[in-house]
């Protein structure tokens, strides 16, 4: 699945782990289910590797804010397209101070790209059938924002 | 009326080729159907039961000539010579191809249009009153905070995928003609104890399957807080908003499920986050946007034509007749604001063809200083007509069949286009217009029955806001057959009020017949001066209901 961060094709370093292999891999750079974040946090923050944390939008986002000088990614799930929950997810990360790495995934695809990345988030894992060499295009398609952006809060009229 | 600057045309180019190269992809198999859908619907263009449908927005119902004759070669280049206006003061194309539309867009830019979030689980077309500036008790101007508000909805990043659509309508006053008590968000000019101005907030109001209507959950909200008090209601809506069905997806039945006072109060704590951000309004961008709405250059003079009107109102019974329905108070002396009819006789409630547009413009140009507004009951408003020039704009617009004497009256009908073009409707509407204008075509019995206010719905989602008319009439599938539903006592004024449903529906080529006895009811209850929704609401629906369903000797 193509990984594109801060607009580049990028490498995944990252490694997904499940409660069957947390232990195993509990030093490493890991992101871990939002559930298994809930259920061994003190464990977790206290290990070596950095750590990445996988939410949707029926999940609770308060609890990762408490953490967030901990935290060195966020993945937020999008189950469909059509499900916009994640953008506010992005924004409220942003502007509580988080400056790790926000990646969308699930059905992220070309269309979405340009509010999202306004919204604040900066990587985005591509379903390979829905990834063209051009896709990197759809950040710049519109280039004048009434609203403010995760990396400039001025509305058009602070501009 | 606003202007777009250097930064609002590029970003309407920009929009316009964005969404080429999203047709261009999607005729090239690149975009899934179901996704284009949700792309093509927030720029307006519908898949409909016989062709596509291209919804144009009309920011606030403003426009002026340039761009009503730009919307009438539209319809002559790329549709049947005549467009439609909706509820949402929007104008709709019903015969567009597909692969043209972006072609529209691209003209609709040339004169500062589009049809951005027209449509979609999106923060849709902002409406007001269509006498905002011009009625004598308002407390201020609401056009320009409506402009504000487009501004900021457009391409807004975080609320293009909401739970469902969004519509917001302000009125300047505590006059509701923007039925802002059934609209997601509700937003009143007020004044409070110390006299500052700013906005009453309701919130959860709407139409459709559950009809509802909307809460105080603010009494006075600053003028430079407004924005960053929508954002903050829209980000608990977006987060929390139902997604698992698409009826119960409303704001309505958030604020409903979590009671108002619970809503309110995430709403404020999110806000109190938000308040002092950048969103907070500055003076000078209210003032800059205010001063594209400052008053029209009106003549001194304009009051000698008084005199003038006053004989021509005596000597010609017609034009009199039209005075009294179709023309409004204006708060400058010797000017009118005038309602023209979209509403003839056996015609469909809101079509206007090519050269009606055509010839507005012009008679825009020549009465009302090039401006043309759109209402929310499916009519046009020249807003600021000289009291000398009232009798040959009568003229001109009888010609042209668009000064029809029926503004407030029965046959003033809101009507969705149903069956005949929309997919999701159960019954045709047209048609039983037509029956009803047919039956209803003495103009002496409509105004002595006077103000009333029938609408009309195709189906359920009561595009046509049947749910507050006076009359309501829902068209519903039987077996087969158009059956019609009534409610009575609606309203979606400042006394907003839900239609009751008098019993069971009746068969098509009985609706005109039942609204008559209905009328019937009316008339002999009603006390001197009395309008018929006062009488509703005194006397209750049972009188008219016994008479309606009575056994037929």
């Amino acid at each position: 699945m193509p990984l594109l961060i801060n607009r580049a094709v990028a490498d995944d370093h990252w490694l997904l782990v499940d409660e069957d292999n947390l232990s195993t891999h509990i030093d490493e750079d890991i992101v871990v289910p939002y559930e298994l974040f809930a259920a061994n946090t003190e464990a977790l923050l206290n290990a070596k590797g950095t750590l990445g944390v996988r939410v949707n939008g029926d999940q609770d986002l308060n609890l990762l804010l408490q953490y967030l000088d901990k935290l060195a990614l966020v993945a937020i799930e999008f189950p469909a397209f059509t499900d916009g929950r994640g953008f506010s997810f992005a924004r409220i990360l942003r502007r509580s101070g988080f400056t790790g790495q926000i990646r969308a995934e699930g059905d992220v695809t070309r269309d979405r790209l340009e509010y999202m990345e306004r919204c604040g988030f900066d990587a985005f894992a591509i379903p390979a059938d829905r990834y063209s060499a051009d896709i990197a295009n759809a950040f710049d398609e519109v280039s004048v924002h009434y609203q403010g952006s995760a990396d400039d809060e001025r509305p058009i009229f602070r501009q | 009326m606003y202007q777009y600057n250097e930064q609002d045309q590029t970003l309407i180019n920009a929009r316009v080729e964005q969404y080429r190269d999203q047709t261009r992809r999607f005729l090239a198999g690149e975009i899934p159907d179901e996704e284009f859908r949700g792309l093509r619907l927030m720029n307006g263009l519908y898949i409909q039961r016989q062709a596509p449908m291209l919804r144009i927005a009309v920011p606030y119902g403003l426009m002026n000539s340039v761009q009503v004759r730009k919307l009438a070669d539209i319809t002559r280049k790329y549709d049947k010579n005549y467009a439609h206006f909706t509820t949402r003061t929007n104008v709709q194309l019903n015969w567009p191809k597909l692969e043209e539309v972006p072609d529209i867009l691209a003209e609709l830019a040339d004169v500062q249009m589009h049809a951005i979030q027209t449509s979609g689980n999106c923060l849709r077309n902002t409406t007001t009153d269509h006498f905002a500036g011009v009625i004598p008790d308002e407390i201020e101007d609401p056009r320009p905070w409506c402009e504000i508000i487009r501004q900021w909805t457009t391409l807004h990043p975080e609320f293009a995928y909401l739970p469902r659509k969004f519509k917001i309508a302000v009125t300047g006053g505590p006059e509701d003609r923007a039925a802002s008590q059934v609209h997601d968000i509700g937003l009143h000019m007020v004044k409070n104890a110390e006299g500052d101005v700013g906005f009453e907030v309701l919130v959860g109001g709407g139409l459709g399957r559950t009809p509802v209507i909307g809460k105080v959950i603010r009494e006075f909200l600053p003028k430079q807080d407004l924005l960053t008090y929508l954002e903050a209601i829209l980000r608990v809506y977006n987060l929390n908003g139902r997604r698992d069905n698409k009826y119960k997806a409303r704001i309505k039945i958030l604020v409903n499920a979590l009671g108002a006072e619970e809503f309110t109060k995430l709403v404020e704590a999110e806000w109190e986050i938000i308040r002092s951000t950048e969103l907070a309004l500055t003076d000078d961008y209210v003032e800059k946007i205010k001063g594209f709405f400052e008053p029209h250059p009106y003549a001194t003079d304009a009051i000698d034509g008084l005199a003038v009107l006053e004989n021509q109102l005596a000597d010609n019974q017609e034009f009199n007749a039209w005075y009294e329905r179709n023309t409004r108070e204006h708060k400058i002396a010797g000017y009118r604001a005038v309602v023209i009819s979209l509403k003839p006789h056996l015609k469909p409630p809101g079509d206007i063809t090519d050269t009606q547009l055509d010839a507005v413009a012009d008679l825009a140009d020549t009465y009302n200083f090039g401006e043309i507004r759109s209402t929310h009951d499916q009519n046009l408003v020249f807003a600021h007509v000289a009291a000398g020039d009232l009798y040959t704009l009568w003229q001109s617009l009888r010609d042209l069949n668009l000064a029809r004497a029926n503004i407030g009256t029965l046959t003033d009908m809101i009507v969705c286009p149903g069956f005949d073009f929309c997919s999701l409707a159960n019954a045709h509407t047209l048609n039983v217009a037509d029956q009803i204008n047919a039956k209803f075509d003495d103009l002496d019995y409509l105004y002595d029955i006077g103000d009333i206010k029938l609408n009309m719905s195709g189906c359920i989602n009561a595009c046509a806001h049947h749910h507050v008319a006076h009359i309501g009439v829902l068209g519903v599938d039987k077996g087969g057959e158009d059956y019609y539903q009534i409610t009575l006592g609606g309203s979606s004024r400042e006394d907003a009020s839900l239609g009751k449903i008098i019993g069971k529906s009746v068969p098509q080529a009985d609706v005109a017949n039942t609204i008559e006895t209905i009328l019937q009811v009316y008339v002999e209850n009603r006390s001197e001066e009395e309008r018929f929704i006062e009488t509703v609401r005194r006397i209750g629906v049972a009188p008219f209901k016994e008479r309606v369903y009575a056994p037929v000797n």
